[in-house]
């Protein structure tokens, strides 16, 4: 190897070194020739720089926008009224999921139409209230928000805080459903649970068609008229 | 990595042209990021204004919905009803389209043109048999041309088709029918409906009839067609509004030509603009302009009463044959004769679709009318869903006990669960004393209709009705006429209809009217010389504020026609000299849709199904009107759709009609609650399991879940590596700028190259 490396250095310095020397010589007249390749480099750098940069915001976009929540959540439970963590924000907080055993909480944000999974957890909008009968559907990215479901296990406890008080949800159960078979029917009468959804596999880093379903049913207890503690 | 720089180097020295399209691709590569519209939803960026959205199962993706604008336009000319109805299809896709709308019409239409109309062209339909016309239309959508297809589902019941609809083109189908109004107690009206309200077809396995001996189970599907006659449903949260407009906007244009002065024109679903052109006419448009297709439009109009005629009659010629109508008010005979006792058995339908206001109106309907009762007649009341209930064992005296006991039934009852009708039916129907002719049994069916198995409940009315006497109560916004007209047909009693909760007490007047007077009898009608086939056969039974309509055919006719009946032992006769009547155009339809009709309820009489058919094909075809066998259908000569381009077909989504709650409808089955068909007076449907397994109407499904991974990490991931490549490609490339020039044989090219990355590494 080293052999050949000094061959083939030898080759070219001994032939090469005139030429290179000339073309030193032009170079400030014409500092970068436009050659397809160099174009192509340049090319390949800015759209990697800007695509790291894309990506790298949607996280910080996420953890950005769930401190700016917070403030428009105790606003919220101070005032009663809902309010917009910023003034074009087309959702409201909707309640603070907390997870006592893995020392998380997240705040869950209305249904917007738009992309308001990129700021938090989602109420779906087809759901029933959360402690309601029937079945309230919360969704987020595996990727940033719900990146700990992976840790809740069977019999863990949920709260959910909302502005008129908090509920406890205990974990029941998980599956894994196709996301147009979700089996989910959020009017159906039964008892008040909560399903946490996020997409499957859990660790898997491209899009795909299974969704994980994190199942959670009503502690039946007296509603706490308390504000919600804080984790 | 040493190996990878040194090919991919090369290739770009030798080959830049490829090696630049495949940087291209990989810098396209971040597209790929953002959804791709292969599941034909777009986000609010990719489409233009104007268009309709509604929210699909991903959060910020929509599916764009195609629009059907309707225009009715209304010709009526006395009690004949001329419509034109166009309605628009709006494809706002990138794709081509064929869009497939099931839409409703009053169940008398006879629908008899067809137009496709696209730009300022428009090409002319033509009537086929069924199948024949199926397969025309298929092949022109297969072969690119435009094409519009006209099917009878129901007689109330349509599917139009138009094929081969361009990118954000609109196209329009346009069908003409012809209809007449109803008079009913001095007061003209007509109905027409704008919604299909979702209905329930019981499961294949209750393909039973109550056969005498009690055992008859046949597999048979009671509803075959019950993909065609149940279209999707959009939930109304999903129904765009406010400035985004609507997605099937209806809008009314009509002309009244009354014939005689008019004192009141109104409506009792929408508001009107009423411009009065002189006394006997008007022109009738909607205060609201368009209106959402999500309930029935009702229009009346009542003639002063001086001049209102006790007859009148109208002539048509066609094909050298005329054609008569002739609509008579027996005049008002006040009854002096003392009550006939009665027994009334009430049957109210409590299933899903009567959730909301429906189940409202027809408690109140009930409890008024149970209030009527006198203490010598008897009753019972039967509730029904998908499970059904009796409140006493036989029908039971109207004493203070049992009427509180029944109110108290009525009071809590809750609207819930399938719609299975044919049980209930049946047990209203069974009869302990039909030889008791002294007594009258009445029948009176509380129900929205809302049903797919009509032809199963009429069989069954016809054959189980002995001395009973059935009347339909239609209930809700989007009643099923057709089934509350034939159903009162076949059990020879008296169809009303009760849409608004505010005016329970005014509508089931008519009702009342028609239960507790004596119906005229002996009705007779004596045709002038030369005429034939007069419909409907046999005349119907005549109930009090009732008229008897009735059309036929003639040749070379003179004379009069007589109407002559008794009422309480009072005879009265009415004579109408055919030389006065009015020419009118459309009477040759009402007599041949009349025909029709016969042909299709002569089945439960013993003609044979090919008998029917025969006879229905020839009379569609011979007068160009779509019915159960015949289709219209309108083909374009020229291709409109490149060789090459999908054809996508999109079904249009109904509306949920007004005042129905779409969780009652479509939601999972009820509580099991027990049957208690051993209850039954008569042991013959102790056999029947109709616990009804939830058959429901299409709707939503499970809720769909939003795609919930952002890809952040791959995204980082793929940036950095470009990021990367380019940098080692700038500083290969700023080497290889350094060595233009050099005059190397190519056979070294690939030596250089290496050797220069060495350096760089």
């Amino acid at each position: 190897m080293s052999d050949w490396f000094m061959r083939t250095e030898a080759y070219v310095a001994t032939t090469v070194q005139p030429e290179s020397a000339r073309a030193t010589r032009v170079r400030p007249a014409k500092p970068f020739s436009l050659s397809p390749r160099s174009l192509s480099a340049l090319a390949c750098l800015i759209a990697g720089a800007l695509i790291a940069a894309q990506a790298l915001y949607i996280p910080a976009k996420a953890q950005v926008a769930q401190v700016l929540m917070s403030s428009a959540w105790e606003h919220q439970l101070s005032t009663g009224d809902p309010a917009r963590p910023w003034p074009w924000a087309d959702f409201t907080p909707a309640a603070k999921l907390r997870f006592p055993s893995q020392h998380q909480s997240v705040l869950a944000l209305t249904d917007a139409a738009g992309e308001s999974l990129a700021f938090g957890p989602t109420l779906m909008a087809a759901s029933v209230s959360p402690g309601a009968r029937g079945v309230a559907v919360f969704a987020a990215h595996r990727d940033t928000h719900f990146a700990f479901l992976k840790d809740v296990k069977l019999g863990d406890e949920i709260a959910v805080d909302l502005p008129e008080g908090s509920r406890r949800f205990r974990v029941t159960g998980s599956q894994v459903v196709r996301w147009d078979a979700s089996g989910i029917q959020t009017h159906d009468g039964g008892a008040p649970r909560i399903a946490l959804v996020t997409c499957w596999p859990l660790d898997a880093r491209t899009p795909g068609p299974m969704r994980y379903v994190l199942w959670a049913e009503l502690i039946l207890e007296p509603l706490s008229a308390s504000t919600p503690s804080q984790v | 990595m040493e190996q990878m720089i040194t090919l991919t180097t090369y290739g770009l020295r030798t080959r830049p042209a490829l090696a630049g399209a495949l940087l291209a691709a990989t810098c396209l590569v971040p597209a790929a990021y953002a959804q791709q519209a292969r599941d034909g939803t777009v986000s609010k960026a990719e489409v233009s204004s104007g268009s309709l959205l509604l929210q699909s199962s991903t959060p910020g993706r929509y599916i764009e919905a195609p629009l059907v604008a309707a225009d009715v336009k209304m010709d009526i000319a006395g009690p004949i009803i001329r419509t034109k109805l166009t309605q628009r299809f709006t494809n706002p896709t990138q794709q081509w389209v064929e869009g497939v709308y099931a839409f409703p019409l009053p169940e008398g239409a006879a629908v008899d043109r067809l137009k496709i109309i696209i730009g300022d062209r428009f090409i002319e339909g033509d009537i086929k048999e069924r199948q024949q016309a199926r397969v025309l239309y298929e092949q022109a959508a297969a072969s690119g041309q435009r094409a519009g297809l006209v099917e009878e589902e129901r007689p109330n019941l349509f599917t139009a088709s138009m094929a081969n609809i361009g990118p954000g083109e609109t196209v329009a189908i346009q069908i003409e029918f012809q209809d007449k109004a109803r008079l009913d107690n001095g007061v003209w009206s007509t109905r027409f409906p704008l919604v299909i309200a979702p209905r329930y077809s019981p499961k294949p396995t209750f393909g039973l009839t109550a056969d005498r001996t009690g055992r008859a189970l046949s597999v048979t599907d009671p509803v075959p067609d019950r993909d065609r006659i149940t279209p999707p449903v959009l939930h109304p949260a999903h129904e765009p509004g406010g400035v985004e407009g609507l997605r099937l906007p209806v809008n009314f244009d009509i002309s009244l030509k009354a014939g005689v002065p008019i004192a009141d024109i109104s409506s009792q679903t929408h508001g009107l603009v009423v411009e009065r052109t002189d006394e006997n006419t008007a022109q009738i448009h909607l205060k609201d302009g368009e209106v959402p297709a999500d309930r029935d439009f009702v229009l009346s109009w009542t003639p002063q009463p001086a001049t209102a005629p006790t007859a009148s009659i109208f002539r048509e010629q066609h094909n050298g044959e005329d054609y008569l109508l002739a609509v008579v008010n027996p005049p008002a005979i006040k009854t002096t004769a003392q009550r006939r006792d009665r027994e009334t058995i009430f049957v109210i339908d409590n299933s899903g679709s009567m959730s909301g206001d429906s189940m409202d109106q027809a408690k109140r309907g009930l409890l008024l009318a149970l209030d009527r009762l006198a203490p010598t007649d008897e009753f019972n009341i039967i509730r029904f869903d998908d499970t059904m209930e009796l409140v006493f064992q036989t029908a039971a005296p109207a004493n203070a006990q049992n009427l509180a006991r029944a109110r108290r039934f009525v009071s809590n009852l809750e609207a819930n669960g399938g719609t299975e009708m044919l049980p209930a039916l049946q047990a209203a129907l069974v009869d302990n004393d039909r030889k008791n002719t002294e007594e009258v049994r009445q029948v009176v069916f509380i129900t929205d209709g809302a049903i797919g198995n009509e032809d199963q409940l009429f069989a069954a009315i016809h054959d189980g009705l002995g001395r009973s006497r059935l009347f339909t109560v239609g209930i809700g916004s989007a009643p099923n006429a057709y089934f509350m007209a034939n159903a009162a047909r076949q059990g020879r009693g008296a169809f009303t209809f009760m849409d608004d909760v505010t005016k329970v007490a005014e509508q089931s007047a008519k009702l009342f009217a028609a239960l507790e007077n004596p119906v005229m009898t002996d009705l007779e009608v004596k045709l002038p010389a030369g005429t034939a086939d007069a419909y409907p056969a046999p005349l119907p039974d005549l109930y009090a504020g009732e008229p008897v309509s009735m059309v036929m055919r003639a040749k070379d006719v003179t004379g009069d026609l007589t109407f002559s009946g008794k009422l309480n032992g009072k005879s009265w006769t009415m004579t109408l000299p055919v030389s006065e009547a009015a020419q009118s155009s459309g009477v040759a339809q009402l007599w041949a849709r009349a025909k029709i009709a016969n042909f299709e309820e002569s089945r439960y009489s013993g003609m044979t199904m090919e008998q029917v058919d025969a006879g229905v094909l020839k009379t569609a075809l011979d007068f160009h009107l779509v019915s159960r066998l015949t289709s219209l259908v309108a083909v374009d000569k020229t291709p409109a759709r490149p060789a090459g381009e999908k054809l996508d077909t999109r079904q249009i989504a109904s509306m949920l009609p007004k005042g129905w709650d779409f969780g009652a409808v479509f939601g999972p089955a009820a509580e099991t609650r027990a049957l208690r068909f051993d209850q039954l007076p008569d042991g013959v449907m102790q056999k029947i399991h109709a616990r009804a397994t939830q058959e429901k109407p299409k709707a939503e499904q499970d809720l769909a879940l939003p795609g919930t991974a952002s890809g952040w990490e791959m995204m980082l991931a793929f940036g950095l590596s470009l990021f990367v490549f380019g940098a080692a490609l700038l500083r290969r490339g700023r080497s290889a700028i350094g060595l233009r020039g050099q005059a190397l044989p190519a056979s070294v090219g690939s030596m250089r190259a290496t050797s220069a990355c060495n350096r760089v590494s």
